[in-house]
């Protein structure tokens, strides 16, 4: 039996803060077009991402530019999975997606995003820290 | 008034400020978007909060000339129909 063909992972480290978002944006966009997603959902999974980060930082990290993030994704048989974790507060499960979509108030919009976008989301507090989950499965067509 | 560039977490503050500060002087400001790249949730944010003073002060506060990565962006807020939204300067202009 073959082995089986190595798979794109990408790991990196960030400071949370947000003037290292743009750097992560200009990976996570070309790395879904790659793996062959179009132009509408890589600007999509570029922004669950990004809003992903951005919580951690305001939220997990309170705006301190000094915490550690550690992001990868990891390409699988179905599409896409990326990972975060952080070391800072842990998220405050009351206030995920807690906002009414479509309403006129200006905060909470970035977990309805990642919802929206990806097909599964998880939290958990594990011995390493914070950990988001997010996956996307990649629609194939013959 | 124009804006370029990305606007997110790090650059939506200095964005929220210019809005702020130009829409006391001016009875209506007409936005143009049409040189962003990038919006996020905390860009539409700051646009809510703008629109939203410019209803307390009883002037106007449009938006125009919205690319396809920027309209993705509203309608993945749901936000589209709390602005109003032209496709040109003049529109946004010549709204009443």
């Amino acid at each position: 039996m073959p082995p089986a063909a190595p798979r794109l992972h990408l790991k990196l480290a960030m400071p949370s803060d947000p003037r290292y978002l743009p750097v992560v944006r200009g990976a996570i966009g070309p790395l879904a077009a790659a793996m062959g997603w179009d132009e509408s959902d890589c600007l999509s999974i570029t922004l669950a991402l990004d809003e992903a980060l951005a919580n951690l930082i305001r939220h997990a990290y309170h705006s301190r530019v000094d915490g550690r993030i550690e992001l990868e994704c990891r390409e699988n048989a179905d599409g896409l999975e990326i990972t975060l974790l952080d070391n800072g507060d842990a998220p405050d499960r009351t206030k995920i997606c807690a906002r009414a979509v479509a309403c006129d108030q200006p905060g909470g919009l970035g977990t309805h995003i990642i919802k929206d976008v990806m097909d599964t989301v998880s939290y958990q507090a594990t011995p390493e820290g914070n950990r988001f989950v997010a996956t996307k499965r990649l629609k194939k067509t013959i | 008034m124009e804006i370029e560039g990305d606007v997110d977490l790090g650059t939506s503050p200095d964005l929220r400020r210019t809005l702020f500060e130009t829409l006391v002087d001016a009875p209506k400001l007409a936005l143009n978007l049409a040189a962003i790249r990038y919006i996020d949730s905390s860009g539409i944010a700051t646009l809510i909060e703008v629109l939203k003073d410019s209803q307390r002060r009883k002037k106007e506060f449009v938006l125009f000339g919205l690319s396809p990565a920027v309209q993705q962006v509203f309608h993945l807020t749901h936000v589209m129909r709390i602005f109003q939204v032209f496709q040109t300067e003049e529109e946004a202009l010549g709204s009443a």
